[in-house]
């Protein structure tokens, strides 16, 4: 039975009117790359907060590896990595002073501390700039360094609260990797808040969020299948053709893309119409399109 | 234990590396330096010159030791207050940066987090007023010398104590503020109101017998007399030992503050130390309750 790292059950918390979360219930499981979806005002940081301890709860229970959070935050602490949305190491401080006053916190200092940081600076490529002060970097080496951080004291989950906004392809990719062989090699687990959507397909389990509350979950695969249907793309089909299928379509060049419901269904109108399908492709649609299914709302950067 | 080495060892880095930090901590003593310059020392010694009998010489070395002495007692009683509340300013940018997430998602406890913005501002402060406190003796040393062996220590003591006065109460006050915009307000308030309510800039004996009565009150006023006490009595041992008249030594203790009075019974200096640690020992302690309701009350917004 795959184990449950993280599981809240019944959650609230208001800020005076506004009901930030109501009522969230999820599981995430050991390993897994669970991605939390939402517009700016969903519940998502808020949720963060609570997980990590730094906001009281109106209601409900959150166990992080067996452990209540209100109860036993000091032993949470040790199995979270957290990397919050703006960087907060010290902007004067270098590089390797920061992660040293951070790795402090959890008792590595000395010898532990220099192997662990050659480790990372090596896997996160910042070997070159560590006695540069944090305000002199980009964005992109910024962010190796929060992750550098986070990653600092061998977490057992990592929060990600929308790691890669504004980075560039080439360090969104670096960073992803690295993630990923954590998770290969050490089994951590990745909680993750994005707006970018090929992040979030990526995901083995996503929940969708709006006004605080779950609009839909699953995998991304189920979410497609549920909200987001399929798209046939013809091309060198003539429109009047297509008009008589009384399908919903859209133009493009040089072909037209018809929304169907699933892929059974394509199937069967394949047999129904052979000669109008002799150049095609069926693709299943996109997280951007479930997320508008689910909330009606676009997710800013979602089609990035 | 190393861990909170360690967060002061950063507080203390943060200190000194933000220049803006550091040199804003400077700005009070640098008025008063300026003033002095420009025409403090003059007023001080023509109004001290005015205010002796008719046929009473001074020495220029007296006139400048008394005038010189009073002035480093007002800025290092100054200095101790409004740098402690600067170099306590990182409290309030760790709040507004977000920075103290960092530290509160880690296992460190949050009393530990208090104790290091504590004590950092502590030791950031008493490096800087002690460097003004050997200039200040410098100073002295070539305008008119008379302090023993005995009165430096006394200074020493008195600026430790001075130091981790304004430390408890900037670490009290600056606890509740969390935006940069609070720390500028609190910060310009404090750098041009404590000069004033601490008998720094003027004598409180110039000041109405009501603002008088108010300013007993406040620990500050005991800080900046001992100071005065300690580092402009020689000075007076000097003018008794030139046969001065009692009365007018006594006078002029009571015109520059080195006599203080509660209501009518005239406080010694013995009390104005204990004054200044019950106060170090109260702010420190409140601190502390802070940090021990913050612990058990997680943040609701």
């Amino acid at each position: 039975m795959e184990e449950n790292v993280i599981k809240i059950e019944h959650l609230y918390k208001s800020y005076g009117a506004v009901k930030a979360v109501q009522d969230l219930s999820f599981v995430v499981k050991k390993g897994e790359l669970f991605a939390f979806l939402g517009v700016n005002g969903a519940g998502k940081s808020t949720t963060i907060s609570m997980i990590c301890g730094q906001l009281a709860k109106d209601g409900g229970t959150i166990d992080v590896l067996g452990y209540d959070v209100s109860k036993n935050f000091s032993i949470v602490s040790r199995k979270l990595g957290v990397v919050f949305q703006g960087s907060v190491l010290d902007k004067k401080l270098s590089v390797k002073d920061n992660l040293r006053s951070r790795a402090a916190l959890y008792g590595i200092t000395g010898k532990a501390f220099e192997e662990r940081l050659a480790e990372l600076a090596k896997e996160l490529d910042f070997e070159s700039f560590l006695s540069r002060p944090l305000e002199k970097l980009s964005g992109g080496q910024k962010r190796r360094v929060d992750i550098a951080r986070a990653l600092f004291h061998k977490p057992e989950i990592l929060i990600l609260d929308e790691p890669t906004t504004g980075l560039d392809p080439q360090t969104r990719k670096l960073l992803w990797n690295v993630i990923e062989k954590k998770r290969q090699e050490d089994g951590l687990t990745v909680f993750l808040t994005t707006h970018y959507m090929e992040e979030a397909a990526d995901a083995d389990y996503i929940i969708i969020l709006d006004a605080g509350q779950i609009a839909a979950q699953g995998t991304p695969l189920e979410l497609k299948n549920k909200y987001a249907g399929d798209y046939v793309t013809l091309y060198n089909a003539e429109e009047e053709q297509i008009k008589k299928l009384d399908l919903p379509y859209t133009k493009i060049k040089d072909a037209v893309r018809i929304k169907i419901q699933d892929t059974a269904s394509v199937t069967e109108l394949i047999v129904k119409h052979p000669k109008l399908f002799t150049d095609y492709e069926v693709t299943k649609g996109k997280m951007d399109d479930v997320f508008l299914e689910v909330t009606g709302k676009a997710l800013e950067g979602g089609m990035q | 234990m190393s861990t909170l080495l360690n967060v002061v060892r950063r507080n203390l880095k943060m200190f000194f590396k933000d220049k803006g930090m550091f040199f804003s901590s400077l700005i009070t003593p640098i008025i008063l330096l300026v003033l002095y310059a420009t025409f403090l020392a003059s007023v001080y010694r023509e109004s001290f010159e005015s205010a002796l009998p008719e046929g009473m010489e001074i020495s220029k070395k007296l006139l400048n030791g008394t005038v010189v002495s009073q002035l480093v007692s007002a800025l290092l009683a100054v200095s101790c207050v409004t740098v402690s509340f600067c170099a306590n300013l990182l409290m309030i940018q760790d709040k507004a940066n977000n920075t103290i997430s960092d530290f509160t998602v880690s296992p460190i406890g949050r009393a530990t987090i208090g104790a290091g913005y504590y004590i950092a501002s502590a030791v950031s402060t008493l490096i800087v007023t002690f460097t003004a406190l050997i200039v200040c003796l410098l100073y002295l040393l070539t305008q008119g010398w008379f302090m023993s062996f005995t009165d430096v220590l006394w200074v020493i003591l008195d600026v430790f104590l001075v130091t981790l006065f304004g430390t408890a109460v900037s670490s009290c006050v600056n606890y509740f503020l969390t935006t940069n915009g609070q720390a500028s307000a609190v910060g310009t308030i404090v750098s041009a109101g404590y000069g004033f309510l601490c008998g720094a800039y003027m004598p409180i004996s110039t000041f109405s017998s009501g603002l008088q009565k108010v300013l007993m009150f406040l620990p500050g006023t005991y800080g900046t007399s001992m100071l005065k006490n300690h580092l402009m009595g020689g000075v007076f041992r000097e003018m008794e030992s030139l046969g001065w008249p009692e009365e007018i030594v006594s006078s002029i203790m009571d015109g520059v503050d080195c006599n203080i009075y509660f209501f009518d019974k005239q406080v010694e200096v013995w009390q104005m130390e204990l004054v200044v640690i019950g106060s170090i020992i109260f702010f420190t302690g409140l601190f502390v309750l802070f940090h021990i309701i913050s612990k058990k009350h997680l943040r609701r917004s």
